[in-house]
C-alpha cells in the first residue's frame, strides 16, 4: 500500500463461522471492521470491488479511474431521477472514500434532534455530545487537516494537522463571503498537509475524485483498513454478496459470488454496509418465507426515506486565471447557512464550497446547459478562467423517495435496484435561496457570465433509518436491526436526516460508536 | 477560433515527473485505440462519425482525436455508467437504436443518409433530437430527449475531453503524479503548466496579488 | 592583544552575517521564484544579500585589520537593511490584503515576515563587524566594544528565527519529533544570551547553547533535505518538492545568528577579564 510493489500479510479465516462478516468496506464497513478486529473479534469484511494499491494502480486520468465506481446497472426514476455511478458510489475496497472529496464536517448538534429542536425531519436516537467524542476519534484516525479555529458550532479540539493553502477558487469563495459579510473557513479535509508515517503530503494534483495516487488522501483504504489487517481482520475483495441467509429468526451467514462461483460464509453476526442503495437491495433480495418482505423490514421502512444532498452550483468566468484543476476541490467553505435559521422560508441547512472540476466533468457541466459543437469547444477553451460555488444542502426524508427492486436482473441474476427520487417544495425553496446567494457571492468578486447548474445531487442517505421505535425504523442507535438481533446495518443508510454537510465523517463516527457498543454488549453477554 | 494555448502540448510532459508509469500506459493505449470492427453496421458507424464531428469537433491545428474509437469500444463492451432511466435500454442497444433512428430521420427529412447531408442539415437533425421533435417511427419508446441527455451527449463529451489534444487546447495541466502543483493562487502557474497566449489573455485581474 | 580579540570577534560576526545573508539569498531566490518574480522588486533582496555575502565573507575570511569602513561597504549594508525593511513592510501589506487578512493561514502560506527581517539583521551585523574591524567604538549611537549591545541584538535575532521556525513547524503539525529541536534549543540560547547582555557575564550555558544552536542549523539543513525526499516523487521531483517541502536554506540562518552571538561573547569576555 505505502511502497511500490509492497505487500502486507493478511489473515485467512476460510469459510468457518467468524464473529462478524461485514458486507462492504467503505466509510461504515471498513471503519467497523477495524474497531471490531481491534476489540478482539474475528472479522471478515468483503467487498464487491478490488483491493487497489494507489501508488502503482492509479493513473492520473478521469476515464481510466472509472474503475473505482459502482457502474453495475441501476434504474433511476421519479420526478428528479438522480445520477449515480461516479458521482455517487464506489465499488472498491475502501468504498466510496477511495474517490471521495475528503470534506470532513461535523453535524450541527441540533440536527440530531431536528424534529424536537427545529421542527422538521426526524430525531436521531443519539445524543450530540456522545457523537462529538466519536467525531474526534474519526478525525484523529484520518489526521484531518483543518483550521485552528472553526467559526461555527460548539468548540471542538484542534484538528490534528494544519489547513492547506488556499487555491484560487477557495480564495474567491473567501473574498465573496467577506464581501457579503458572512464567515468562511478553510475546510477540514482528509488529506495530509504534512507527511504521516509512510504517506506523502498532498501534492495538489487535483485528481481526488479519480483516486489519490500519493496516499495523501486519508481514505478508509489507507487508514482504517491497515489497522484492521494488523488486528487480524480479513478483507475479501471481489466478493459480491447476493443474499443474507437466516434461520429461526437469526442471520447465519452470507452467500457471495467470488472467482466465478457462489459461496457461503458462516458468521455469528452479519453487518450490511453497502451504502444506501446496495444495503436495502441486499436486505430486500434476502427475503425468505420467514421474512417475506425482506430482512429487518417489519416496519416497512427498508428502502424508504432515501435522501441525497442538493449539490447545485453557480459557475461563471473571471478575468483572472483560476485553473481550478489544481489542489483538492473544496479547500474553503462557509457553513453560515447551516447555523443561521433566520431569513429562510424552508427547513434545513446548507453550506457551499469551491469546486474544481476536471476536463470531462467540466465538459459535461458546460454541455448540460445546451452547448455542443463549435460553441462547446470555444467555451471549453476558457476553462482556466471558470470559477464557481457548489452547495451541499439538506434534503428532507420522504417515504416516497425510495430504493426498491426492479424486475430486471444483473449479471449475477440478482434483481437490480430501482431508485425513485423527487424533490419536495422544501428542497426547491432551499435551492432557490442557495443559488441566489451563491450568485451574489460570485457577483461580488467580479465573476461574470454566471449560470446555474440546477440538477446535481450528491451523497446517499436513509433507506435503513435508525430510531427509537421499531415500528418506524429499521435499526436502533447501535445500528442493530430491530427484527434480527445478529443483523446490523452500518453505513450511510441509517441516517434519519441528512444534515447540510457531507456525510462520511458522521458515518465513520457512527461506526466507531457501533464498534464500542458491540464490544460493550459482548462483554455483557448481550450479543 | 484562436487556440489560446498554441505553444502548449500536454503530451510533451509524458516523460517528466508529471506522469507515472500507469498513466503513460493508459494514454498510450488510448491514442493507439483502433475503431473496433463488427460492432456497428457500416451505416451506423458512418452516422456516429458525423455525430462526433458535429457535436465534438476537434480543435484546429491539434492532432486528431480518438473519440469515435472510444465510443465504439464503449458500445462493444456495453459499458454502463451505473444508472439509467428505466425507459432507456442498456448502452449498446440504446446507441444502436438511436443511430438507426437518426439515420432514418435524415432520410425522412432530406431523402439522404445522415452521413451524406450537409453539415447544417446534420445540425438541424441533432437540434431536433435534443428538443425531442422527431418524426421517425424507429424511435419507438426511446425518447430522443433522454437519448440525447443521458446517453449521446455525456458519452461524447466524456470521451472527447479524455483526449490529450483537447487538454492542450483548454490549457489543462493534464496528468499530474508524482508531480502536482506548487503555485495555486490566481494568475500564477508552475513552469510545467500551460501559458496563455498574451493576445487572448483578458486579464482584468481582480486582485494583483504578489505571492512571495 | 585586545585589538586581536576585537578583530577575531569582527571575523566571527562577519561570518555569521555571511551565513544569514546566504540563507536569505537562497531562500528568497527560491521563494521569489515560487512567486514568479511577479514584481521586479522581488529581485532586490537577491542583490542585497549577495553583496552582503561578498563583503562580509571577505572580512570573515581575510582576517586583516582594516582602515576606516569604505563607502562601498557601508553602502552595501545600508542597502541590505533598507531592502529588508522595505520587504518587511511589503510583506505585511501583502498579508493584510489577502482574504482572511492577518490570519494564521496567511502567516503560514503568504509572504513570510521572518525573511526580510533576516536581511535587516544580516545588514546590521555586517555593518557592526566592519565597524569593529576598523576600530570604531560605536556604530552610530550603538556602542560596540563591550559586546553587550551586540549580544542583545543577536539574542533578539535568535528569538525571531526561533519564532518563525515555531510558526512553520506548527504548520507541519510537528509531525516529526525532531521538529521540536529548533523551538527548544535556540530559545534557550536566546535567553542565556540576553542574560549575558544584561549582566555582562558569560556563563558556560550561553556558550554551549549557542554552539548547539550553530550545530543545529547545519543539522537542520540535512533534516530538511530528508524532508524534501519525503514528498511524493522525492528529489527526482525537485522542481516541485524544493518548493513544497521544508526550505532547505532556512536552517543555516540559525547557525549564522549563533556564530555572531559567539563573536559577541568574545568581546564580552575580554571586557570582563579587564
Ligand atoms: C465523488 C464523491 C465525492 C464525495 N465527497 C465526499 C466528501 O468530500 N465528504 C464526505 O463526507 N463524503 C463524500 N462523499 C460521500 C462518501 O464517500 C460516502 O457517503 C461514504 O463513503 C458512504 O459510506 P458507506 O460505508 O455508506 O458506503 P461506501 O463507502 O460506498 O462503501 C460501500 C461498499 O460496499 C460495497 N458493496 C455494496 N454492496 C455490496 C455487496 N452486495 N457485496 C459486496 N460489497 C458490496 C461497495 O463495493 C462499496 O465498496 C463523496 C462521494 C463521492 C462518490
Ligand atoms: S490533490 Fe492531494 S488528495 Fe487530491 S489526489 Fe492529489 S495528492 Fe491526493
Amino acid at each position: 500500500m505505502f511502497t511500490h510493489d509492497g505487500w502486507v500479510p493478511m489473515r485467512d479465516y476460510g469459510e468457518d463461522a467468524v464473529d462478524f462478516v461485514i458486507v462492504g468496506t467503505g466509510a461504515g464497513g471498513g471503519t467497523l471492521a477495524c474497531k471490531l478486529a481491534e476489540a478482539g473479534f474475528s472479522v471478515i469484511a468483503m467487498d464487491a470491488g478490488a483491493y487497489w494499491r494507489p501508488l502503482e494502480d492509479f493513473a492520473s486520468d478521469e476515464q481510466e479511474q472509472t474503475k473505482l465506481y459502482w457502474t453495475d446497472d441501476r434504474i433511476v426514476d421519479g420526478d428528479d431521477p438522480i445520477h449515480l455511478g461516479a458521482n455517487n458510489s464506489g465499488k472498491a475496497v475502501g468504498g466510496s472514500t477511495v474517490h471521495y472529496m475528503m470534506v470532513s464536517l461535523r453535524f450541527r448538534p441540533e440536527w440530531f434532534n431536528s424534529r424536537t429542536k427545529l421542527g422538521y425531519g426526524a430525531d436521531w436516537p443519539l445524543e450530540w455530545r456522545e457523537m462529538w467524542r466519536y467525531y474526534r476519534e474519526a478525525e484523529e484516525a484520518l489526521c484531518i487537516s483543518g483550521p485552528v479555529r472553526y467559526p461555527w458550532g460548539p468548540q471542538r479540539p484542534r484538528y490534528p494537522y494544519r489547513a492547506h493553502p488556499l487555491n484560487a477558487p477557495a480564495r474567491y469563495l473567501a473574498r465573496g463571503a467577506e464581501k457579503l459579510g458572512i464567515a468562511w473557513s478553510e475546510t477540514p479535509i482528509a488529506t495530509l498537509s504534512a507527511p504521516r508515517g509512510k504517506a506523502h503530503p498532498c501534492v495538489y494534483r487535483g485528481f481526488c475524485a479519480s483516486g489519490c495516487t500519493t496516499n495523501a488522501k486519508q481514505s478508509v483504504l489507507n487508514t482504517w483498513l491497515p489497522r484492521a489487517l494488523a488486528a487480524g481482520a480479513e478483507i475479501r475483495d471481489l466478493a459480491m454478496a447476493g443474499r443474507v441467509e437466516t434461520k429461526n429468526g437469526r442471520a447465519t451467514g452470507v452467500h457471495y459470488f467470488r472467482n466465478g462461483q457462489w459461496r457461503f460464509q458462516c458468521a455469528r453476526n452479519v453487518v450490511v454496509a453497502g451504502y444506501a442503495i446496495e444495503t436495502p437491495r441486499l436486505l430486500l433480495n434476502s427475503s425468505s418465507s420467514e421474512f417475506p418482505d425482506g430482512l429487518a423490514n417489519s416496519s416497512g421502512m427498508v428502502g424508504k426515506n432515501l435522501m441525497v444532498h442538493l449539490n447545485q452550483s453557480v459557475f461563471g468566468y473571471s478575468g483572472d486565471e483560476i485553473r481550478s484543476y489544481k489542489a483538492p476541490p473544496s479547500l474553503a467553505l462557509t457553513e453560515h447557512w447551516n447555523y443561521e435559521d433566520r431569513g429562510k422560508d424552508y427547513h434545513g441547512g446548507w453550506c457551499y464550497m469551491a469546486p474544481g472540476p476536471l476536463p470531462a466533468d467540466w465538459a459535461r457541466t458546460v454541455s448540460a446547459k445546451g452547448k455542443w459543437g463549435a460553441g462547446l469547444l470555444e467555451e471549453m477553451s476558457r476553462y482556466n478562467h471558470a470559477v464557481g460555488l457548489k452547495m451541499v444542502g439538506e434534503v428532507l426524508p420522504y417515504e416516497r423517495n425510495r430504493v426498491s427492486l426492479s424486475e430486471q436482473t444483473d449479471r449475477y441474476g440478482l434483481p437490480i435496484a430501482r431508485v425513485t427520487f423527487g424533490f419536495g417544495d422544501n428542497e426547491r425553496a432551499m435551492r432557490t435561496h442557495a443559488l441566489d446567494f451563491m450568485d451574489r457571492a460570485l457577483d461580488a468578486v467580479g465573476v461574470t457570465e454566471r449560470w446555474r447548474n440546477e440538477e446535481e445531487t450528491a451523497h446517499l442517505m436513509g433507506t435503513a433509518r435508525m430510531g427509537e421505535d421499531p415500528a418506524t425504523s429499521v435499526v436502533n442507535a447501535d445500528c442493530r436491526s430491530w427484527d434480527i438481533p445478529n443483523l446490523w446495518v452500518c453505513d450511510g443508510s441509517v441516517f434519519p436526516t441528512s444534515g447540510g454537510v457531507n456525510p462520511s465523517l458522521t458515518i465513520q463516527a457512527l461506526a466507531c460508536r457501533t464498534g464500542d457498543r458491540i464490544a460493550e454488549l459482548a462483554a455483557r453477554g448481550e450479543l | 477560433m484562436a487556440d489560446p494555448f498554441s505553444a502548449y502540448d500536454v503530451l510533451a510532459k509524458r516523460d517528466t515527473p508529471s506522469w507515472n508509469e500507469r498513466t503513460r500506459d493508459v494514454i498510450d493505449k488510448r491514442l493507439a485505440l483502433a475503431i473496433a470492427e463488427n460492432v456497428l453496421g457500416d451505416t451506423q458507424l458512418a452516422t456516429l462519425r458525423v455525430i462526433v464531428a458535429r457535436v465534438c469537433p476537434d480543435p484546429p491545428d491539434r492532432p486528431a482525436t480518438n473519440t469515435l474509437a472510444m465510443i465504439v469500444r464503449k458500445i462493444a463492451e456495453d459499458e454502463g455508467d451505473g444508472y439509467r432511466p428505466h425507459t432507456l435500454p442498456r448502452t449498446a442497444e440504446c446507441w444502436r437504436r438511436g443511430l438507426d433512428a437518426i439515420e432514418d430521420e435524415a432520410r425522412l427529412r432530406f431523402n439522404c443518409g445522415f452521413a451524406s447531408i450537409e453539415p447544417d442539415q446534420a445540425d438541424e437533425i441533432l437540434y431536433a433530437v435534443e428538443s425531442g421533435k422527431m418524426c421517425s417511427e424507429l424511435w419507438g419508446n426511446l425518447s430522443p430527449e433522454l437519448f440525447w441527455k443521458w446517453r449521446l451527449l455525456p458519452d461524447l463529451v466524456s470521451s472527447h475531453w479524455a483526449q490529450p489534444s483537447l487538454w492542450s487546447a483548454m490549457g489543462f495541466g493534464g496528468p499530474a503524479s508524482p508531480r502536482g502543483y506548487v503555485r495555486l493562487t490566481e494568475n500564477r502557474h508552475d513552469p510545467w503548466e500551460a501559458s496563455e497566449d498574451a493576445a487572448t489573455n483578458s486579464s482584468h485581474a481582480l486582485s494583483q496579488d504578489h505571492e512571495e | 592583544m585586545s585589538g586581536d580579540i576585537t578583530h577575531r570577534a569582527a571575523q566571527w560576526i562577519a561570518g555569521g552575517a555571511t551565513l544569514v545573508a546566504g540563507s536569505v539569498l537562497s531562500d528568497s531566490a527560491i521563494e521569489h521564484y515560487r512567486g514568479s518574480f511577479a514584481n521586479k522588486a522581488m529581485f532586490l533582496p537577491l542583490g542585497a544579500s549577495a553583496l552582503s555575502i561578498v563583503h562580509d565573507g571577505n572580512l570573515a575570511a581575510r582576517g586583516a585589520r582594516t582602515g576606516a569602513v569604505g563607502s562601498w561597504t557601508s553602502g552595501t549594508h545600508a542597502a541590505s537593511v533598507g531592502v529588508g525593511a522595505a520587504g518587511l513592510g511589503f510583506h505585511v501589506y501583502n498579508i493584510a490584503k489577502q482574504p482572511g487578512g492577518f490570519s494564521l493561514g496567511n502567516f503560514f502560506y503568504q509572504a513570510p515576515i521572518g525573511a526580510p527581517a533576516a536581511l535587516v539583521f544580516a545588514g546590521a551585523l555586517g555593518a557592526a563587524a566592519h565597524a569593529l574591524s576598523s576600530g570604531a567604538s560605536a556604530l552610530g549611537p550603538v556602542p560596540l566594544q563591550s559586546g553587550r549591545a551586540l549580544a542583545g541584538f543577536t539574542a533578539l535575532g535568535l528569538a525571531g528565527t526561533a519564532g518563525e521556525a515555531a510558526l512553520l513547524h506548527f504548520r507541519g503539525a510537528y509531525h516529526n519529533p525532531a521538529m521540536w529541536l529548533p523551538v527548544t534549543i535556540p530559545p534557550m540560547a536566546a535567553l542565556a544570551l540576553a542574560r549575558t547582555a544584561l549582566t555582562g557575564r558569560v556563563h558556560w550555558v550561553t556558550t554551549a547553547s549557542l554552539a548547539a544552536t550553530a550545530a543545529l542549523g547545519l543539522l537542520g539543513t540535512a533534516f530538511h533535505a530528508y524532508g524534501v525526499s519525503r514528498n511524493m516523487g522525492g528529489w527526482k521531483n525537485w522542481r516541485q518538492n524544493l518548493l513544497a517541502g521544508p526550505p532547505v536554506a532556512a536552517p543555516p540562518a540559525f547557525a549564522g545568528v549563533a556564530i555572531a552571538g559567539l563573536g559577541a561573547l568574545l568581546l564580552i569576555r575580554r571586557f570582563s577579564r579587564g
